[in-house]
C-alpha cells in the first residue's frame, strides 16, 4: 500500500472511531477492507491489525496471484518484525485476555522471561476461561493481540525470543 | 429476517447456504479448518474464522470451537448444512443454551428422529406405513428369532443408534440368525457406542423414494413432493431425480397429507426429508427421517421453483409458509442430479490433489453446485463430493439429454472424477427406461466387469 493510502486509512479509522461505528467494510475489487472495532478498546486500531486485515484482499503481487486464491500463509513473510521469533499460537477460538481478571496486572509483559508451561494469557470460549501456556522458554518480545480481541484457531498471540 | 448467520459446514453446501444468505441480505460468517483456508466458502463470506486443524473432529465437528466462533462473531443463527453437526441434537441444544438460533427442528425432534426405532414408532402412531418388524428393541437372539418367524424371512437387523449402513445384517435363514445378531450388535456397539438392535422385514431390490417436507414455526407443514434415489452404491446415492416415475398422483397426495399431519403432531420445524422403500407392488414403507437439508435438494427446487435453503432461513426468521411458498404448489417437468465425486470412476478410490483444469457446463436448465475451481486443492480429510450437476427438462427424456450433453462438457483435470461413470450409466438401457431399483449399481458394475473380461 502506498504511504498516502495508509494515511487515508488512518484518517478513516479515526473518523469511524469518533462516530462509534462498530463494523465497517469496503470492497473495491482491488482492495477489500474489513474493520471491526472492539467495544472495550479505547486506543486506535493498531497497524498490525490493519496489516492482517489487508491481507484478506485479493492478491496483487505476482507471488500470491499464482495460487489464484486468497492466501494467508503467503503473506506471513511480510510480518518482518516477527522474523526469527517463536510465535505462540492460540489452540482455540475465543476472546483474548492478557490478565487474570479485569484491572489485574498482565500475565506477562514485553521483556519478561517465560518458562515452557507458564500461563501467559487467557482465551475465553463459551464462558470458560482457558489458560494458555507458553510452549517454549524465552523472552517475551511482543504481544500481538489486544485485550478483548476475537481470536481464531492458530492465531499468533505472542512473539518469543528463544533463550 | 435474520441479521447474521454462521454456516457450520464446508464445501459446496457451505457456499450454497452463504449464497442464499447473501441474496436475502443476511451477513455471513464462514468457519474453516486449516486445510480449507483457500476455499470458496471462506473467500465469499463476509467474515471467516479458522476453527481448527484439518481433521473434521478437531474443527467442523468441534462443538466448542464452532460455538465460540459464533459468539465472537456475534451471530444470530447457525445453519448446519448436511452431515457434520446437522443432525446432532446435543449441538442444537448447545446452540439453544448459548442463545443462538439453530436452523432446523428443535433438539427434541432431532433426537426423536435420530433414534431409529423411536422414529418408527412415532410414524406408526401417525399411520405412516412402516415395514413390518419388531415392536422395539430385541434383547436376545431368541427374541429376534421369534419376531423373524412372525415377520417372515428375509429380515434385516438394524442398529437403534445407527446410520450409514453400519450395524446392519440381512438374515435369510433362521439358522444364521444368532451369529448375525451378535455380529450386528458388536459392530453397532463399536461404531455408535450402542449395540441395541431392532428388526424390519427386508425388501429385496426396493426403490428408494423420499418426500421433501417444510414446516414453519407456526404449526404449518407442506410436502414438496418426492425424489427417487435408487441409483446408489454401498448406500451412497449417486443419481437422484424428481419426480419418481413410480409414484402416482394419488399416492403423492395421500402420502403428502399423511406426512403433513404426522410432522405437525410431532412439532417438526424447518426442512426435513422422509425416506421410504418401495416394494415390487409399489407399496411404500417408512425407513427413516433426515432432519436437515439434503444433498439432492436441487432437484426438488427445479420442479417446484422453491428455493429450499432460503425457505429454511425464512422459516428460522419466523415467516409463515404461506408467505414463503406460492399458493398452489405444482410440479413442472423432470429434474435429475448427478453427484460428481473426486474418485476413480472404476476403482472408486478417492482422489485428492490439485485441480489443473475445471470447465463447468452451462445452458438452459443446467445447474452446477460446486465449491471447486481451477487450481483448487481437494484435501484428503473430507468426503469426496466436489460438484453436483443438475438438469431440468420438460420431461425425463429432455432432462437426460441435457445431462448427457452437460457431462460431456464438464472437464476436470488433475484429479479423477466419477464423470465417466455417470456417462456410462446414462447409456444404460435400463436406466433410460426408468427400470431400476437399489440393486441397479451392483448389477451394472458386475455387467461392466464381465464385459471387460471378454474380448470385444
Amino acid at each position: 500500500m502506498k504511504q498516502q493510502d495508509i494515511e487515508d486509512l488512518r484518517q478513516l479509522i479515526e473518523f469511524l472511531k469518533q462516530h462509534q461505528v462498530a463494523e465497517f467494510d469496503i470492497d473495491r475489487g482491488d482492495l477489500k477492507i474489513r474493520l471491526k472495532f472492539n467495544p472495550q478498546e479505547s486506543g486506535p486500531a493498531s497497524l498490525s491489525d490493519l496489516a492482517r486485515l489487508l491481507r484478506t484482499a485479493p492478491p496483487v503481487s505476482t507471488h500470491a496471484a499464482a495460487t489464484g486464491a486468497v492466501s494467508e500463509s503467503a503473506a506471513e513473510p511480510a510480518a518482518d518484525p516477527e522474523a526469527g521469533l517463536h510465535l505462540v499460537k492460540s489452540p482455540i477460538v475465543g476472546t483474548f485476555f492478557g490478565s487474570p481478571s479485569p484491572g489485574a496486572g498482565a500475565f506477562v509483559s514485553p521483556g519478561d522471561r517465560v518458562e515452557k508451561g507458564q500461563v501467559i494469557c487467557i482465551v475465553e470460549a463459551m464462558k470458560l476461561m482457558n489458560e494458555i501456556e507458553a510452549d517454549v522458554s524465552g523472552e517475551v518480545v511482543r504481544c500481538l493481540v489486544s485485550n478483548g480481541q476475537a481470536i481464531e484457531f492458530g492465531q499468533p498471540l505472542f512473539a518469543i525470543r528463544l533463550a | 429476517m435474520l441479521r447474521k448467520v454462521l454456516v457450520a459446514n464446508r464445501g459446496e453446501i457451505a457456499l450454497r447456504v452463504l449464497n442464499a444468505c447473501r441474496e436475502l441480505g443476511i451477513r455471513t460468517v464462514a468457519v474453516y479448518s486449516e486445510a480449507d483456508r483457500n476455499s470458496l466458502h471462506v473467500r465469499f463470506a463476509d467474515e471467516a474464522i479458522c476453527i481448527g486443524p484439518p481433521r473434521a473432529s478437531d474443527s467442523y465437528l468441534n462443538v466448542p470451537a464452532v460455538i465460540s466462533a459464533a459468539e465472537i462473531a456475534d451471530v444470530e443463527a447457525i445453519h448446519p448444512g448436511y452431515g457434520l453437526l446437522s443432525e446432532n441434537a446435543n449441538f442444537a441444544e448447545v446452540c439453544r443454551a448459548s442463545n443462538i438460533k439453530f436452523i432446523g427442528p428443535p433438539p427434541e425432534v432431532t433426537r426423536l428422529m435420530g433414534e431409529k426405532e423411536k422414529a418408527r414408532q412415532a410414524m406408526k402412531k401417525a399411520k405412516v406405513p412402516i415395514l413390518p418388524g419388531s415392536d422395539g428393541i430385541l434383547s436376545t437372539a431368541e427374541e429376534a428369532q421369534k419376531w423373524a418367524e412372525k415377520v417372515g424371512y428375509p429380515v434385516i437387523l438394524k442398529a437403534k443408534a445407527g446410520g450409514g449402513g453400519r450395524g446392519m445384517r440381512i438374515v435369510r435363514d433362521s439358522e444364521d440368525l444368532p451369529n448375525l445378531f451378535h455380529a450386528a450388535f458388536t459392530e453397532a456397539a463399536n461404531a455408535f457406542g450402542n449395540g441395541e438392535l431392532y428388526m424390519e422385514k427386508f425388501i429385496e431390490n426396493p426403490r428408494h423414494i423420499e418426500f421433501q417436507m417444510l414446516a414453519d414455526e407456526h404449526g404449518n407443514v407442506v410436502s414438496l413432493f418426492e425424489r427417487e434415489c435408487s441409483i446408489q452404491r454401498r448406500h451412497q446415492k449417486l443419481i437422484e431425480e424428481a419426480p419418481s416415475l413410480q409414484v402416482t398422483p394419488r399416492m403423492r397426495e395421500e402420502v403428502g397429507r399423511t406426512l403433513c399431519r404426522c410432522l405437525s403432531e410431532i412439532g417438526y420445524q424447518n426442512a426435513g426429508t422422509v425416506e421410504f422403500l418401495m416394494d415390487a407392488n409399489h407399496q411404500l414403507y417408512f425407513i427413516e427421517m433426515n432432519t436437515r437439508i439434503q444433498v439432492e435438494h436441487p432437484v426438488t427446487e427445479a420442479i417446484t421453483g422453491v428455493d429450499l435453503v432460503k425457505a429454511q432461513l425464512r422459516i428460522a426468521s419466523g415467516d409463515r409458509l404461506d408467505a414463503i411458498l406460492p399458493p398452489h404448489l405444482e410440479m413442472r417437468g423432470h429434474a435429475i442430479e448427478c453427484r460428481i465425486n473426486a474418485e476413480h470412476p472404476q476403482k472408486f478410490t478417492p482422489s485428492a490433489g490439485q485441480i489443473t483444469a475445471f470447465n463447468v457446463p452451462g445452458g438452459n436448465g443446467v445447474r452446477v453446485e460446486t465449491a471447486q475451481y481451477a487450481e483448487g486443492v481437494i484435501p484428503p480429510y473430507y468426503d469426496s463430493l466436489i460438484a453436483k450437476l443438475i438438469t431440468h427438462g420438460m420431461d425425463r427424456a429432455e432432462a437426460i439429454a441435457k445431462m448427457e450433453r452437460a457431462l460431456s462438457q464438464f472437464i476436470v483435470r488433475g484429479v479423477d472424477t466419477s464423470i465417466p461413470l455417470h456417462q456410462e450409466i446414462f447409456q444404460s438401457e435400463a436406466f433410460r427406461a426408468g427400470e431400476f431399483d437399489t440393486g441397479f449399481m451392483e448389477r451394472f458394475l458386475a455387467a461392466r466387469a464381465e464385459a471387460e473380461k471378454q474380448p470385444v
